[in-house]
């Protein structure tokens, strides 16, 4: 059986697991909330739909994926797992069941309008057009996450994800005159860095407007290529740093 | 073949050396007993075979790779703790474990069947795992290292944290694995467990493999034993002391060490016949133990022959033994003995008619 073979066999063995241990609850109970609280009582517009449920499927993307990823790095799964499904095998497939989990409350929530609130501007066609960046968005930052788990890469190595993506992000907290009042070289460094670190952010950001919009004329239409292609390197990245690593989990 | 080959293997955590060129081969169809005291490196030893771990220096080959991704599903695999994944039923368990070894239907219902039926958790098979005694959580244990029917099973310490019951089923579990065929490395840390498991034992220390020896060969030395007897004449001391000089004879205690059953059988007669009532009899230090507490003391231990007697080709030569063995010692004592050693006399001749 090939990798993916395996690592989608261990999803459905994972997100089994995730459901009789009622975890799954929780996704279940915020997803019913966003659509009371948002999308039921009032009539919604497409773009509405899209802007607010975009920003619901990526913060759940942190809580499901770093709560799968969690349930990997206990001995009792990966000693006698891994020895079946392989190391890529094994993160790929908790990758792949924290994908199905928010997908799938992407579902319920586009189900739960589709039956209770129907979007008058909003045609199936409609729908897959925003629904495909949308969750390439989140398998994007699920791939992220992954990469940054404590089973992935140590301490210091997220330290350093993070301050990229940190720097990457800079422009929005140092700005201004904050940005004057440092040394010329460093505000040059800083500007330089900051363009090279945001470029990879680019897909995700495009990617959210690409949802809302739905406009894939021009060079939009490239954006859920460019997402899926940044998503599949943070994957490769995690896979080869898993495989490298030496694993002494922590629960063991 | 070898099923197991680490060539120079060193690994240190933290700047602390914990293998400094380990030297290992398990042939295949071996069950190899891998002994050391607690942190002695073991486990890690272990897990640089399965590849969870990588060495700083040296060649780990298992089945013939030195890629884990090459072996995967050819090794079976027990680790010291198992903890289960407890909302599964035993079957729903051991079935997903199978799909990721790459079996398929109708095969792998088969060989759960049979390994259910194997480790007696038939009846239990559709319960779910929280509901398992800790005894079938360790069945559950070797059932699923043995699944796929691997050409390599590691155990690491199987008995660690079992209660006296516990051992005892895991050490019953273990001896029906071994018996069928496959290549085990054991790794313990309780002695008694290689005796029932394996063929080959091999002594971990100081980082290296420090003493290797037959299973079978340990055992042929037999445990030594003491005798508590009521005192005994200085003359007749020195007629038990003539049977071998690992019979020794101090404040009423009679110790046979080295043993065998041999020449354990021959003192008992002798003490039978000469109507010395035997008040207790007790085991000492297995050879095993007594190598191994040598061997961690540093001190360099060469496996000793067993102090078989050899069978009685003639009235004065049944206390013949190999050159350098202990009771070829005992015979040149003999040969300066006096030739009216009555009780001597009447032990070989009814040695002789025994062997008639």
């Amino acid at each position: 059986m090939s990798t993916i073979g395996r690592a989608l066999r261990f999803s459905g063995f994972t997100l089994i697991e995730y459901m009789r241990s009622n975890r799954i609850l929780v996704e279940i109970i915020v997803t019913i909330a966003v659509f009371y609280l948002f999308m039921w009582r009032s009539p919604i517009t497409a773009d509405y739909f899209f802007s607010t449920s975009g920003l619901f499927t990526l913060a759940l993307s942190f809580y499901t994926t770093s709560a799968i990823l969690g349930l990997g790095d206990r001995p009792e799964g990966y000693l006698v797992l891994v020895t079946r499904l392989g190391r890529s095998g094994y993160l790929l497939g908790l990758y792949f069941a924290a994908l199905v989990v928010e997908f799938a409350m992407f579902g319920l929530l586009s189900l739960g309008v589709a039956l209770l609130n129907r979007i008058a501007d909003l045609s199936m066609l409609g729908w897959l057009l925003g629904t495909v960046p949308l969750l390439l968005n989140v398998a994007l930052l699920s791939a992220l996450l992954t990469l940054l788990a404590p089973i992935v890469l140590t301490g210091g190595w997220r330290l350093f994800v993070l301050a990229l993506v940190a720097i990457a992000f800079s422009g929005s907290l140092i700005n201004g005159p904050t940005l004057e009042t440092l040394w010329d070289p460093v505000i040059t460094a800083l500007s330089v860095l900051r363009t090279i670190f945001s470029t990879p952010l680019l897909p995700a950001f495009t990617g959210y407007s690409l949802s809302v919009t739905r406009d894939y004329s021009g060079v939009n239409s490239i954006i859920p290529l460019t997402q899926l292609l940044l998503t599949l390197g943070l994957l490769a990245l995690a896979v080869y740093a898993f495989a490298r690593r030496e694993i002494i989990l922590s629960g063991s | 073949m070898n099923a197991i080959e680490t060539h120079h293997v060193y690994k240190s955590f933290e700047g602390l050396e914990v293998l400094r060129g380990v030297n290992l081969r398990v042939p295949a169809g071996t069950s190899y007993g891998l002994i050391g005291s607690n942190g002695v490196g073991k486990s890690t030893l272990m897990r640089l075979l399965l590849g969870f771990l990588r060495p700083d220096q040296g060649v780990v080959r298992v089945l013939g790779s030195s890629d884990p991704q090459r072996i995967l599903g050819r090794v079976g695999y027990l680790p010291e703790r198992l903890r289960y994944h407890l909302r599964y039923t035993g079957r729903e368990y051991l079935r997903y474990l199978g799909q990721f070894n790459g079996m398929r239907e109708p095969q792998l219902s088969a060989r759960i069947n049979d390994e259910l039926r194997f480790f007696d958790l038939t009846s239990a098979a559709d319960r779910r795992l929280d509901t398992y005694s800790k005894g079938m959580l360790q069945r559950l244990g070797i059932a699923q290292a043995m699944l796929a029917d691997p050409e390599l099973v590691l155990i690491d310490e199987p008995t660690s944290g079992l209660d006296p019951s516990g051992q005892r089923e895991m050490l019953d579990l273990l001896a029906g694995v071994r018996q069928r065929g496959h290549t085990i490395l054991l790794t313990t840390h309780m002695l008694h467990e290689i005796e029932h498991a394996c063929d080959v034992v091999g002594i971990l220390s100081g980082g290296v493999i420090a003493f290797e020896t037959n299973v079978a060969a340990l055992q042929q030395l037999g445990q030594n034993i003491a005798i508590n007897v009521p005192p005994l004449p200085d003359a007749f001391v020195a007629r038990l002391r003539q049977i071998s000089p690992a019979v020794r004879y101090v404040g009423r205690e009679i110790t046979i060490e080295p043993n065998s059953l041999t020449l354990q059988t021959r003192v008992l007669r002798f003490l039978l016949d000469a109507n010395v009532p035997i008040i207790s009899l007790f085991p000492l230090r297995r050879p095993l133990e007594d190598i191994f507490m040598r061997v961690i003391s540093g001190e360099t231990v060469e496996l000793p022959a067993p102090p078989e007697l050899p069978q009685a080709t003639g009235v004065s030569n049944g206390m013949f033994a190999p050159p350098g063995h202990p009771d070829a010692t005992a015979h040149q004592q003999q040969a300066a003995a006096p030739a009216n050693d009555d009780l001597l006399q009447a032990l070989l001749q009814h040695e002789k008619h025994d062997e008639a």
